[in-house]
């Protein structure tokens, strides 16, 4: 290994050839690959979106006809959940969860790689549809029988259902890996009620995933059974029922949308503290309160059905499930705030989108209590009131919290810092934008517009509104550009960050940016919650009695070996989504696929694992 | 002062300017806050309570938020401050206090559920709506009457509105009378509304059914026993006799040309029913599933391309002359 310069980082970590990153298995790399992939697909769902708000902007406006705005709505929803939100998550989790429990990887690198490779071919195979034919046009809920055969037959539908099976199965893997890493690969003293919170938040996201995922994957098996094999699982004249879909999708979907939220609550309960400059308020709570939201999310998903006609001990039921589980959520935010109480609080640039995280998932969080309730959703389901709540919540909520954290670990990725004033525009024109474009959707519901129409004529009352949400969309792609020109000069140009720019008290401020390939020359052990606050601050601060970072005195730091990169893992996903195209466009596909499936399972068994 | 704070603020002086916009915001048609049943009321009034529950703690918390950025910014020469990591009675006041207020949401939402799904008494008025893409079927299975589009009712009687769907998922939503109910193939969702208030309501599709899903919308007139007696005496009867010239040329055209394979006029040979029954046409309020007036020039846009106005829609026809067209509108125009 070369030495290094003290004052410039080393950029190696984005240096390297192509071949260098297709093999690589190194955890630092794969959350890059995540990282700008996941922001590109942020782009695609976020120009959708764009399109969208231009054709509903004013009243009968023909910018957009009615068969593409039914596919814009479509991938915008399913691109935005499944190909931006989802993986730009697994960045964090991929960057963070070895630094922060003191581990050189994770435990499987190879599965690590593989999850990547399949998300990213999975992506392509789903927006591959636009020019094959038409892109998927049922909503990102598919909802039976809109979704069978008989109403869409051509492959739109095919493409939807075999995409969501691909990108399920990286999602599954990853998650086996990161709960696999951080059961057995923290760092030692590192007991679980002294891993940072944001490593809590995502071996719960990860089991959330383990559970909910089967739900989804089964009920498309179901439908691609009804659209290939006719069978009749969701087609009431073959004796199926379409509610069956809601039940099996929501099952899935609910326990979804906290695999979207935890993430972000995670980074925020390690943003807050850092510039609080004091601990995460009643961290046990906010585990067991994560824990909670897990667990009760899975006995929820009928509110989103309750206009289905299930009768009103259904509707009680889950109407009294969803409020309960308002309370753990509603107790994490009063953390928060209580973290901040009594802090020295500094506003940079993560910071801020930290704080506007939480401000704004307080109204989405109580529009969700609004909607929670049987009589009221009656009247807002299905229109605006829900297409405003959700955006509290998931741009709002998890879009600002994973901003926070792109500003935040930027250094640690590339040793340089954001430039922090353009970061603070960024904010204030995304934070005034998205304001704008959603808080008037709360009241285009409450005035009865529907969602997911084209257009509305002139006399509803729909059209100021219609027109300040549109408004305000421009100004969220304006504020994205902000930040596309800082991310990228700041990669080149940044200040020079230095290994602990913000005083963090987590493990991955203690070795350099970026940090060398092997993460830690050296395991430390582990004595509290915040081990690097106590490395600079001694003793006194947590009760730790050891001032400096001790290192385990059996560990060797000479000859750290790293797993080997592999090429399997990229072979592997390519035969996967190939074999989903031959189900599509020709058979032939199906067995060149399966075979370069199978010679890459065997490639890879036969290749030594360390 | 900080930027967060500043934000913080600027979120607090939105409240009430969305407050004055809910209050202040005229009837329009398909408005939630101007109810004219009591389930409808029941939906308003604990959405108004929620809601002021909920701005009391938005007020509260973002308060707090926005005070605390302010009172604990740093300043120079800070030390570091007290390395709090809990209290526990404050933790569980915190959620008791939210626990509470659910609690109470729950308590009042509970028995309106009951009350919302309170079944028909024998003897009500029964409707039966089905969706299609994109029209709304109306039957009254006692009275023997078939219409579409448009609904009637008389005031201050209970009526059982039957839901299936022909096709795919499609919701029956009137704002002003009620909470939607979807339309599901395979089973029949009931529910009764009481309409109080003589007058015309506006009703959308409220479930995505595909293309044209925003352009499925119909009417419901509310109106006194007498008139709604005599509306469904019109209904019963077969079509008018087509009184000009025109308008016989009009009723040629449709006879020997497809419609008769979709529509009902009864009284013709058209009995199909794929398409709205059409023996009444003439005096509903709008065509084309509430997207277009019942007017000459709305007929005319209709028949000139069906396809243009609601597109993928199953009413594909040849293209029609300029004379055809004036014959059909005069025909139906007169179908009354």
């Amino acid at each position: 290994m070369a030495t290094l310069s003290a004052n410039v980082p080393d950029t190696r970590i984005f240096s390297g050839t192509a071949w260098s990153w297709i093999t690589t298995v190194d955890h630092k790399r794969i959350a890059v690959l995540y990282l700008v992939t996941s922001l590109g697909f942020f782009l695609v769902g976020g120009l959708e979106a764009l399109l969208l708000r231009l054709q509903l902007s004013r009243p009968e406006l023909d910018i957009v006809a009615p068969d593409r705005f039914v596919e814009l709505f479509t991938m915008h929803g399913t691109t935005m959940v499944f190909l931006a939100l989802m993986p730009l998550s697994a960045a964090f989790f991929n960057l963070l969860i070895p630094l922060m429990i003191g581990a050189r990887d994770v435990a499987f690198p190879r599965l690590n790689a593989l999850s990547y490779w399949i998300y990213l071919f999975g992506g392509i195979f789903i927006n591959i549809s636009f020019v094959a034919g038409g892109a998927p046009n049922a909503g990102w809920f598919g909802y039976a029988p809109l979704t069978a055969v008989q109403f869409e037959s051509t492959h739109a539908i095919d493409f939807w259902a075999f995409g969501l099976q691909i990108l399920g199965i990286s999602s599954i893997l990853a998650s086996i890996n990161f709960i696999v890493t951080i059961i057995n690969m923290r760092a030692p003293g590192m007991t679980l009620n002294r891993m940072p919170m944001f490593v809590w938040m995502s071996m719960i996201t990860a089991f959330l995933i383990i559970f909910a995922f089967p739900a989804i994957t089964v009920g498309l098996i179901l439908l691609i059974f009804d659209r290939y094999l006719s069978t009749s699982f969701f087609l009431p004249g073959g004796g199926g029922d379409p509610i069956l879909w809601q039940h099996m999708f929501w099952v899935f979907g609910h326990p979804e949308v906290y695999i979207l939220i935890l993430p972000a609550m995670g980074i925020v309960s390690e943003i807050l503290p850092t510039f609080s400059r004091k601990p995460l308020f009643g961290y046990a709570v906010v585990a067991y309160s994560g824990a909670a939201i897990a667990l009760l999310g899975f006995g929820v998903w009928t509110h989103h059905m309750f206009t289905v006609g299930l009768g009103p001990i259904a509707d009680t039921a889950f109407a009294i499930s969803t409020m309960a589980i308002a309370v753990p959520t509603g107790v994490k935010i009063f953390n928060w705030i209580a973290t901040l109480y009594g802090g020295s609080i500094s506003f940079k640039t993560p910071m801020l989108f930290a704080i506007g995280m939480v401000a704004m998932f307080i109204i989405g969080g109580l529009s969700g209590v609004i909607l929670g309730s049987p009589p009221i959703d009656s009247q807002t389901q299905d229109t605006y009131f829900v297409v405003a709540h959700l955006h509290y919540v998931l741009f709002g909520g998890t879009v600002f919290g994973l901003f926070a954290g792109i500003y935040h670990w930027f250094s640690k990725i590339t040793g340089r810092l954001m430039h922090d004033g353009w970061g603070k525009v960024h904010f204030i024109l995304m934070m005034l934008g998205f304001n704008l474009t959603f808080l008037p959707q709360h009241l285009l519901g409450i005035d009865g517009m529907p969602r997911r129409i084209h257009t509305y004529p002139s006399d509803m009352g729909f059209d100021l509104w219609n027109m300040l949400s549109t408004i305000g969309a421009f100004m969220i792609a304006l504020s994205i550009v902000v930040f596309a020109v800082n991310a990228l000069r700041s990669t080149r140009s940044g200040e020079v960050a230095g290994s602990d720019p913000w005083d963090g008290g987590t493990l991955e401020w203690t070795i350099p940016s970026p940090p060398p390939v092997y993460n830690f020359a050296e395991i430390p052990v582990v004595n509290s919650q915040y081990p690097a606050w106590d490395a600079k601050r001694g003793s006194g601060h947590t009760g730790a009695d050891n001032p400096t970072l001790e290192h385990d005195p059996n560990a060797s730091h000479s000859n750290i070996h790293m797993p080997n990169p592999s090429y399997w893992p990229i072979l592997l996903a390519a035969g996967l989504v190939l074999a989903a195209c031959g189900l599509i466009f020709h058979q032939v596909l199906i067995l060149l696929g399966a075979m370069i499936f199978g010679i890459s399972l065997f490639g890879w068994i036969e290749e030594p694992a360390a | 002062m900080p930027r967060a704070a500043l934000h913080g603020l600027l979120a607090l002086a939105a409240a009430p300017l969305v407050i004055a916009a809910l209050t202040a915001c005229g009837t329009t048609p398909q408005t939630t806050l101007e109810p004219t049943t009591e389930s409808a009321r029941r939906s308003l009034w604990l959405l108004q309570f929620v809601f002021w529950a909920a701005v009391a703690v938005f007020v509260v918390v973002e308060g707090a938020l926005v005070y605390i950025l302010i009172r604990y910014r740093r300043r120079r020469g800070d030390g570091l401050p007290a390395q709090t990591h809990g209290h526990t009675r404050l933790e569980i006041a915190w959620t008791i206090a939210p626990a509470i207020l659910i609690a109470v949401v729950a308590v009042l939402t509970v028995p309106k559920i009951f009350d919302d799904a309170q079944a028909a008494k024998p003897g009500d008025l029964t409707i039966q709506a089905t969706g299609h893409q994109w029209w709304f079927e109306f039957v009254y299975p006692d009275l023997g009457v078939v219409t579409a589009n448009e609904l009637h009712m008389p005031v201050n009687t209970s009526t059982e509105i039957q839901l299936q769907s022909k096709d795919v998922l499609h919701s029956f939503w009137v704002p002003r009378l009620r909470g939607k109910l979807d339309m599901v193939p395979g089973r029949t969702n009931k529910f009764v509304i009481r309409p109080e208030v003589v007058g015309t309501f506006q009703g959308q599709c409220a479930e995505f059914c595909g293309t044209a899903h925003a352009l499925m919308k119909f009417t419901v007139v509310v109106e006194s026993q007498a008139d709604f007696d005599a509306w469904v005496q019109r209904q019963l009867d077969d079509r008018t006799q087509p009184a000009s010239e025109l308008a016989r040329t009009g009723e040629t055209l449709l006879a020997s040309g497809g419609c008769v394979a979709c529509h009902t006029i009864r009284g013709t040979d058209a009995q199909g029913t794929i398409g709205p029954d059409l023996t009444h046409v003439g005096g509903r309020s709008h065509i084309a599933s509430g997207v277009l007036p019942n007017t000459t020039d709305g007929l005319r846009q209709w028949l000139q391309d069906p396809q243009a106005v609601k597109p993928g829609n199953r009413m594909v026809i040849p293209s029609l002359t300029e004379d055809q067209i004036d014959a059909l509108v005069a025909y139906l125009q007169g179908l009354t």
